[in-house]
């Protein structure tokens, strides 16, 4: 089995109110050159991905894997208000940036990397749905080093967009793109290491899974995914004997793909007591994701 | 043949003589059917059903949907928003879950028109590495305006036939499809295709494009080849994506003409159902297995019989196409290229 190390993590997370905050300069910040006439969506994926890349050279041959809860919802409302509201057709940039992969190509072109790509969309398990994909490629040898990435954007107005999404007049929303880095590689400057990621059909399933893991209740820590209902957090607590839990949620406005956050929350607030981290997200048909990982040092 | 929508003039003709009707509810209803057919043929059972892994492919989703409400509502009122019922891609993942009773993993894979192959690719992927043993693929595109004036304004639409490599080639027919296929670790009968290898590469010449010179799609099928442990001659059909617009087709043209000294028998099915967009590389793979699985290669008539300037030509009647591995190509906006192989030789 390959060791997959997280090599660096870059991220933007906030909380917005309107007017939305400008991202133009933060995008040309994190990859080194202006990049016009992409959505916001895109802007946000460059500088998650342009930030993890500023702090170490990525290999050309870096596959990506861009994960969304919902995808790129603003050029899509812009389409469908212009050609149903205006009566105008859709502008052939707009229509082609329409396709949600072309933030992963903004991506790759801006950083320079010549491998495969994919976006996969997960309504409840967008981070770790990329993260299962860019796993079972590294373990088949397919790939040696993948940039994972999940993205999800606010559009104004904000009080629609919140009926959008199900939540309360007053939720707080946020927007928020988290990437992190990972390769074979063994270097001295890796953050962590991902051990694992499942999914699990029911509960039994995801404790038989947690079981099978032995680990060593004093020294890990576990997170409780944002769509995770209370209930089951306590009982696999409970079952597991994993008190230590550990809070990346807190005072994070709404946005879907909240997972990585945890990741990077968790490495950045090294160093830890506990040397690892159990994140456990749910979804309404009763489904469980897990991931593992560990700290470096 | 007419208008689908004459007073919105869509850029669009039905070639069947169903009005486009119901639309709120029309995918839905095409999902379920080819789902329910798949699950069936294959004899998955409720219990399998529980742990199977669903991977979906589409570019539009379910925009098609979202069009018919939002002008629905639009007429009730002008503060009308759109994608307000509706705005995951991951949501048609989740009714067919929640409609057939799977709780295995899902991917909803958005990478414009390699999206169903990209997800054959990737179940094949979860399926060697033993975190499922049955995968339910689904690829889908439904009719919906934006994607008919997208391309119309790309001046990507052509009003005559698709002309895939001919010199005449002047612009693609868009199709619809729904395509649904059940694939299982080591069950496999005699006549049954399995993928052999397979490949994707990001191309990051143009967000619209392949690279004219060739290099990307060359790239892209020598790592399918590579991936499968085969040698170019070891290829005896090709399927090409073979959109019939000027610049992908001279991409793919220079790069098939690069990986292959002495070209295999190609075919091109976008001229029979038109470009099914993310649906294509399911429902082509689908075709031509059928085809091959039969004996035969499909052949695309009415188009020009030697190389033009491109120097490739579609074979021109059905040709006898004995087992062997076969190469199936897509690509895509977004710079996203794949290309399958599958074989119906022994393993």
């Amino acid at each position: 089995m390959r060791r997959i190390y997280i090599q660096t993590i870059g991220e933007i997370c906030h909380t917005v109110d309107e007017p939305l905050p400008e991202l133009k300069d933060l995008v040309a910040a994190a990859v080194g050159q202006p990049v016009r006439r992409i959505s916001r969506f895109m802007q946000l994926a460059l500088i998650g991905a342009g930030r993890c890349a500023t702090k170490q050279s990525l290999p050309k041959e870096t596959a990506v894997y861009l994960a969304s809860g919902r995808g790129d919802l603003e050029i899509t409302l812009d389409v469908m208000n212009q050609l149903f509201r205006e009566g105008q057709s859709p502008k052939p940039l707009s229509f082609v940036n329409t396709v949600s992969n072309a933030a992963a190509f903004y991506v790759a072109k801006c950083l320079g990397l010549t491998a495969s790509s994919s976006f996969v969309c997960s309504r409840y398990f967008a981070f770790e749905s990329a993260l299962q994909l860019a796993l079972v490629d590294f373990a088949a040898g397919t790939i040696d080093a993948a940039l994972i990435g999940s993205v999800d954007c606010a559009v104004a107005p904000l009080d629609v967009h919140r009926r959008r999404l199900g939540l309360n007049a007053d939720a707080q929303l946020a927007e928020a793109s988290h990437w992190v880095f990972l390769s074979c590689e063994q270097t001295a400057t890796a953050l962590g290491e991902i051990i694992a990621a499942a999914s699990a059909a029911d509960l039994d399933s995801l404790q038989q899974w947690i079981a099978m893991q032995k680990l060593p209740v004093d020294g890990t820590a576990i997170s409780c995914g944002q769509f995770l209902a209370s209930s089951d957090f306590e009982s696999i607590q409970k079952q597991t004997g994993l008190r230590a839990a550990f809070d990346y949620r807190a005072g994070r406005g709404y946005y879907d793909s909240q997972s990585a956050a945890a990741v990077g929350e968790y490495l950045r607030s090294a160093k830890n007591k506990m040397r690892m981290l159990l994140h456990i997200n749910g979804d309404s048909l009763g489904r469980y994701s897990a991931m593992l990982i560990r700290e470096a040092g | 043949m007419r208008f689908a929508n004459r007073e919105e003039s869509l850029p669009y003709y039905l070639l069947c003589e169903e009005p486009l009707a119901d639309l709120e509810q029309r995918l839905y209803r095409v999902i379920e059917s080819a789902v329910e057919e798949a699950l069936d043929a294959a004899h998955v059972s409720a219990a399998q059903r529980r742990t199977l892994g669903l991977f979906i492919g589409t570019s539009s989703s379910e925009i098609s949907v979202a069009e018919a409400v939002f002008k629905r509502e639009l007429k009730q009122s002008r503060d009308a928003a759109p994608l307000m019922n509706s705005s995951s891609l991951g949501n048609i993942a989740l009714w067919i879950m929640e409609r057939f009773g799977l709780r295995g993993p899902d991917f909803t894979i958005n990478t414009a028109c390699t999206a169903s192959a990209n997800a054959v690719m990737h179940a094949d992927a979860l399926l060697r590495s033993g975190r499922i043993e049955r995968a339910l693929i689904v690829g889908f595109e439904h009719f919906n305006s934006i994607t008919a004036l997208g391309f119309q304004g790309l001046q990507l639409l052509t009003d005559d036939l698709m002309r895939p490599f001919d010199s005449r080639r002047n612009g693609l027919v868009l199709g619809e499809a729904c395509a649904a296929l059940v694939l299982e670790k080591n069950s496999r009968t005699r006549e049954q295709f399995w993928l052999r290898g397979a490949a994707n590469f990001c191309d990051t010449h143009s967000i619209s494009a392949a690279n004219p010179d060739g290099s990307t799609v060359r790239y892209t099928l020598e790592r399918a080849l590579h991936s499968a442990e085969l040698a170019p001659d070891a290829i005896s059909a090709l399927k090409a994506h073979g959109t019939a617009s000027l610049l992908n087709d001279e991409a793919e043209a220079a790069g098939m003409r690069q990986v292959f000294q002495r070209m295999p028998a190609l075919c091109a099915l976008k001229p029979r159902i038109g470009h099914t967009l993310g649906a294509c590389g399911l429902a082509e793979l689908a075709l031509f297995c059928g085809a091959a699985q039969q004996g035969w290669l499909p052949a695309t008539p009415k188009i020009c019989a030697t190389p033009g300037d491109l120097g490739v030509v579609l074979n021109q009647t059905p040709v006898a196409l004995p087992p062997g591995n076969f190469m199936l190509n897509y690509f895509g906006f977004g710079g996203n290229n794949t290309s399958l192989i599958v074989s119906n030789l022994e393993r």
